[in-house]
């Protein structure tokens, strides 16, 4: 284990709620009340129809692999001991053009694809830290 | 916007160029290196300090602020000055901003500077310092995801997945600049690599190794930024500010998604540039093939290959095979980062593509020199981590 501390998410006032969902392991989406658009990350209004009304709503908590990058040279010193580690870059299947990053799962580097299905999970680091990661889906045979 | 253009290049031009040595640790403050880069652009200009009216930088807190650098050199009042945040995506709008200052009276002489200890200070990607005022990155630093070469591996990665962009066609990038920097005095790494060497470079952020990423770097350059008019009556023959054009984008996550259909920016295989290229283009009345030489903004060597296609040399995707055909040499039709690049000359943010055009159009690069070069494009980064861009397009004045 690092001697360094991992990065913390540092919240802002849009994305407290956001963050404290996380930690009870729910990965929230906003929904504009007004036009109904999707959003994320937290912001208080709307890009489509500028409205400041809102609510959360559950993420489906799926997405298709875009884009990753493998890193070797840990730029953190808090993630020397996890090099390689790799992090996807995931459209979410909620709404198009949501994108969320998160570390890669249940898997190796080397069976990436795009559009590769991958699923939310919630893990916590030692301090209490959550982390929201994606692991890719089994193959669907025919049922 | 043809006309506010052409009233741009009339009105201002670049009349001095400086710079520091660049080095792994200068030694000195980042107020040093700026007062000395700027005396030199000075002194190159034939010009003095009491001359200067206006002053600006842009730094992510990284720097000497202006309001430290115009009094350390005895410029106590100056009509105009501009402390821009932002790296490398704003590195040309502060010219571009100047030109402006200078074209409404504002300031009649105004000098441009980037000073930064990048090595042996403010290491942008060493140290897990991440970048300041990264909206997004509450959501990515608990990954381990910080730096800016981890954000464009993840862009570059996306074009190779949709292209076939390879590693070889970003080894063509590196290969090519370190062989212009053979012919540079200025440049840090002088020595030639090959694609082997290319390719067997040690693993940073994967699909880029150690030789895909600029060189962290101490240093300072200036810019002297005049009225056209004025310009002709001095030291060099002035270079004209044809075109400036700087602007926003997003960054990688939709932080204004619009639904129902996917964001413009939501492609990561195209780059800022793409929505800024035809108004800079537009304001001076030129074309991609008007370019004589192109000064590109290469943080990674991936950010050639975009903006070779963003600003109309290739088309969409083929960046790759375009700087493979040896088109960017310095015996293609289109010479790109003469002076080695930030891959290899140095990595100033920026600035230091400016002066490389500057020299090119004056005739005098030396045996880097692109014959008859005339009409110069030099560029900012091209969006994806802070997501703006800028860029200038500059013309041998007469
Ligand atoms: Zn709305």
């Amino acid at each position: 284990m690092s001697a360094h501390r991992r990065p913390r998410p540092a919240a802002d006032r849009d994305s407290a709620a956001w963050w404290e969902a996380l930690r009870r392991h729910e990965f929230l989406l906003q929904r504009c009340a007004d036009c109904g658009v999707l959003r994320f990350p937290a912001r208080e209004v709307c890009a489509r129809c500028r409205s400041f009304t809102w609510s959360w709503i559950p993420a489906r908590g799926t997405g298709r692999v875009v884009s990753w990058v493998v890193t070797h040279h840990a730029v953190h010193p808090a993630f020397a001991d996890e090099a390689p580690y790799t992090v996807l870059h995931v459209a979410l299947d909620d709404a198009p053009g949501l994108f969320c990053h998160g570390g890669l799962t249940g898997a190796a580097p080397g069976g990436l694809h795009p559009d590769l299905p991958v699923r939310a999970v919630f893990t916590d680091v030692a301090d209490g830290t959550p982390l929201l990661l994606w692991r890719p889906e089994p193959a669907q045979g025919p049922h | 916007m043809g006309d506010g253009g052409r009233a741009l290049s009339e009105a201002a031009a670049i009349a001095g160029i400086g710079y520091t040595p660049f080095s792994r640790d200068s030694g000195v403050s980042t107020t040093t290196l700026a007062c000395a880069a700027i005396l030199e652009a000075l002194a190159d200009a034939g010009l003095g300090a009491d001359d200067v009216d206006g002053i600006a930088t842009h730094r992510v807190g990284d720097s000497a602020p202006p309001w430290v650098v115009g009094p350390a050199l005895g410029i106590d009042d100056p009509h105009w000055y501009l402390d821009q945040f932002g790296g490398g995506s704003v590195s040309h709008a502060v010219i571009g901003q100047a030109a402006m200052a200078v074209a409404t009276g504002m300031a009649t002489t105004a000098v441009c500077y980037r000073a930064i200890n990048a090595r042996s200070e403010f290491r942008p990607g060493g140290q897990g310092r991440a970048p300041v005022g990264a909206f997004d990155l509450q959501y990515q630093a608990p990954h381990g995801l910080l730096a800016p070469v981890q954000h464009y591996a993840v862009a570059a990665r996306a074009h190779m997945l949709a292209y076939g962009t390879t590693r070889e066609h970003l080894g063509h990038v590196a290969v090519t600049q370190r062989a212009n920097a053979a012919a540079n005095p200025r440049a840090v790494k002088r020595d030639p690599i090959g694609m082997d060497d290319h390719l067997a470079s040690r693993r940073i952020a994967e699909p880029f190794g150690l030789l895909d990423c600029c060189l962290e770097t101490d240093g300072a350059c200036a810019v002297v930024v005049t009225s056209a008019e004025r310009a002709r009556d001095l030291r060099h023959p002035p270079v004209d500010i044809a075109a400036a054009a700087w602007g926003g984008g997003h960054s990688a996550y939709s932080s204004a998604a619009r639904g129902p259909a996917p964001p413009p920016h939501a492609n990561l295989t195209t780059s800022s540039a793409a929505r800024l290229a035809p108004r800079l283009y537009a304001m001076a009345g030129l074309g991609p093939r008007d370019v004589d030489v192109a000064e590109i903004y290469d943080c990674f060597t991936w950010t050639v290959l975009v903006q070779l296609e963003d600003y109309g040399f290739c088309a969409k995707g083929e960046g790759g095979p375009y700087a493979a055909s040896g088109a960017t040499r310095l015996t293609g039709e289109l010479p790109v980062n003469t002076h080695g690049g930030f891959l290899s000359e140095g990595y100033v943010h920026g600035i230091n593509h400016v002066a490389e055009a500057v020299q090119q159009l004056r005739g005098e690069a030396g045996e880097r020199q692109v014959p008859g070069a005339e009409v110069a494009l030099t560029t900012g980064q091209p969006g994806h981590v802070l997501a703006g861009t800028s860029a200038l397009l500059l013309t041998a004045g007469r």
